[in-house]
């Protein structure tokens, strides 16, 4: 009877272990630290485990994608991240050097669904996220939406306004823009016009380097005006109050890709494409973008429009096309331009 | 060191040479680890091939070198830096000696306290000194608001080069001051009685008594407050507003930013050069005071 007993509790114990192994896969999920990885717990990680009890997801924040890369760089022999979502030509240099296995239809089913955008050539990941470029104010300060990128060179902004400089992509973002939009064409070749624009700006600016980010000195005043990215403006736009807004200028904006990748080796690869399959999906896009502000990359997402109006979707037709991967290759001389010509010109 | 001489049972005592062996290997071995290891790491990082996107390649070669040393703004980044970490160097001393003189003639509790004040800074980190800094220096800060009352259009305090000097001469004080102390024991008041009783000024008693006899105590702490200038990093990132261009920023930028990290790496490697040269520097230094 003892030894019924025992067995029978030991049986028990086993299959409660084994199915505590089950419940055990433990996912984790490489992205930006701060306000993405608040919102996006809230938005898609909470929904997607309790869609998959069987998978428990851990956030591992990084403050920068470099940190990302520097991160599975040191883990390529035994990686500890199962997905990571990073800026798109960080995940360039990441595919380039085998840290991810290529996503497509075959593997993560919802990545048939995504605005062609959301795919690179060249890289293995695919857009979960796309930003865009908007030009910044207080409401204080600032009483009706500028109309042009040009009105941060008006005198009334003297040392009033805060753009975090080349080699940042949000500065060199801005010289594009105002490249196109005073006739500049291969943005590949030449610059100079957008750099030239850039110069009648700098006497005004306060900083190239707003820390800890270009949002909030401009909610508390201490600028009056801008440039930053879409989605963390509108979160900032909304726990200010209103303080700070956003506004897309006549000369357009630029679209900036957050890619999501799986890492390659990965100790959970069938759980890392459950996760990444539904990170794309309509739900996961909807939720992230009502959230978040970030514009969605699966074409089938059916945001409210409330939620649209706080993103770029409606004026994709303003966006200057940007091949981030090509521009890896000439951002060197950009930002020589950018030191030789319009740092001194802000002194 | 009675340890030495204690008699091992069955063995003879160990020879002093091996004690001290004995003694270095802990922290030999830590330092291997540490400090060797990564500066060999980082030298092979910065012979590392790599690709417009930040990828690095598996090959190895001098293209990197040749591009930081063939490059004009390399120049300008090393001479930038001396020049300012120089600057920041002598200006600390000049603040920071007629503090430590008098904390050094104090005694009792008042020197105490004194001590205590001029090393409660360092209690916090450079980056909440450096948030500080901003508040008291930025347009709408302490100083500017002063300047404005009394009629007088305040001069760009922050986020340029006059910023990260101020911010990292105040957070270096404290390194310079303990550094001098240390090195003012030579200094006798008996000295500088003998001096002005055989009729020196007391101009002429400090240049030639006071100065001479403390120059070891400036000596280490101008290496000292060297070497931490042009390796801070914090500082200069966040009173210098994207203007000032220095070494260790560059460092940082060319790391995280443009992912550039045998680019990184071989600047790092230069600032470790710089390094040796102000130690051979404090060396000859020294030896000439002595």
């Amino acid at each position: 009877m003892k030894t019924t007993v025992q067995i029978s509790a030991a049986v028990l114990a086993l299959g409660l272990m084994t199915q505590a192994a089950a419940a055990e896969t433990n996912l984790t999920v490489m992205g930006y630290s701060g306000l993405f990885q608040e919102r996006y717990t809230k938005a898609v990680l909470e929904p997607f485990m309790k869609a998959h009890p069987d998978i428990k997801v851990t956030f591992f924040p990084l403050p920068s994608a470099a940190a990302m890369l520097g991160n599975l760089r040191a883990q390529k022999a035994a990686p500890q991240v199962d997905v990571v979502m990073m800026d798109i030509s960080v995940s360039k240099a990441g595919t380039d050097e085998g840290l991810f296995t290529k996503i497509d239809e075959t593997n993560v089913p919802n990545s048939k669904d995504l605005y062609p955008a959301a795919r690179v050539e060249g890289v293995a990941g695919v857009g979960v996220t796309f930003d865009n470029l908007v030009l910044l104010y207080n409401t204080d300060q600032v009483k009706e939406a500028p109309k042009s990128w040009m009105d941060m060179a008006e005198k009334t902004y003297d040392r009033k306004v805060v753009i975090p400089g080349v080699p940042d992509i949000q500065g060199l973002s801005l010289v594009l823009i105002l490249n196109k939009a005073n006739g500049g064409t291969d943005y590949l070749k030449d610059v100079s016009k957008g750099i030239d624009a850039m110069i009648k700006i700098a006497p005004n600016v306060q900083t190239w380097d707003p820390k800890p980010e270009v949002y909030a000195p401009i909610v508390t005043g201490q600028a009056s005006i801008g440039a930053g990215w879409n989605a963390r403006a509108q979160v900032n736009s909304i726990t200010s109050n209103g303080k700070l807004k956003a506004t897309i200028p006549a000369e357009g904006t630029v679209f900036q890709i957050n890619a999501i990748s799986l890492v390659a080796n990965a100790p959970n690869a069938e759980a890392a494409k459950v996760f990444a399959n539904y990170a794309l999906s309509p739900e996961a896009q909807k939720s992230f973008t009502e959230t978040m502000f970030y514009a969605p990359t699966n074409s089938k997402a059916q945001i409210s429009d409330e939620a649209l109006a706080r993103t770029a979707v409606k004026f994709m037709d303003k966006a200057i096309p940007v091949d981030w991967i090509a521009l890896a290759k000439v951002r060197d001389a950009i930002g020589e331009q950018w030191r030789r010509r319009v740092v001194p010109a802000s002194r | 060191m009675t340890a030495i001489d204690l008699p091992v049972a069955g063995k003879r005592p160990m020879s002093p040479t091996a004690v001290v062996m004995l003694l270095l290997l802990p922290i030999a071995v830590i330092n291997a680890i540490g400090f060797l290891w990564p500066v060999v790491n980082l030298l092979r990082m910065s012979f590392r091939d790599s690709e417009a996107s930040g990828a690095l390649l598996e090959t190895s070669g001098l293209t990197t070198w040749i591009n930081v040393l063939s490059d004009s703004f390399t120049l300008d980044l090393i001479t930038g830096s001396i020049g300012v970490s120089l600057f920041i160097t002598v200006l600390t001393l000049v603040c920071s000696y007629p503090i430590a003189l008098y904390l050094h003639r104090c005694s009792g509790l008042w020197r105490t306290v004194l001590l205590v004040l001029v090393i409660a800074p360092l209690l916090t980190s450079a980056v909440v000194r450096t948030y500080g800094w901003i508040a008291i220096l930025s347009d709408q800060g302490l100083i500017a608001n002063a300047l404005l009352a009394l009629g007088i259009t305040p001069p760009r305090l922050m986020f340029n080069l006059t910023g990260v000097i101020i911010g990292l001469t105040e957070i270096l004080m404290p390194y310079m001051i303990l550094a001098l102390l240390s090195g003012f024991g030579r200094l006798d008041p008996r000295f500088e009685e003998a001096a002005l009783t055989l009729g020196a000024t007391p101009w002429k008693t400090f240049w030639r008594v006071v100065v001479p006899l403390t120059a070891p105590g400036m000596a280490l702490g101008c290496l000292l407050c060297f070497v931490l200038a042009i390796s801070s990093f914090v500082t200069p990132k966040l009173l210098g507003g994207g203007r000032v261009f220095l070494l260790a920023t560059e460092i940082y930028d060319q790391a995280i930013v443009t992912l550039n990290w045998p680019m990184a790496a071989a600047l790092s490697i230069i600032i470790l050069v710089l390094f040796g040269f102000a130690l051979a520097l404090y060396t000859r230094a020294l030896r000439r005071i002595a």
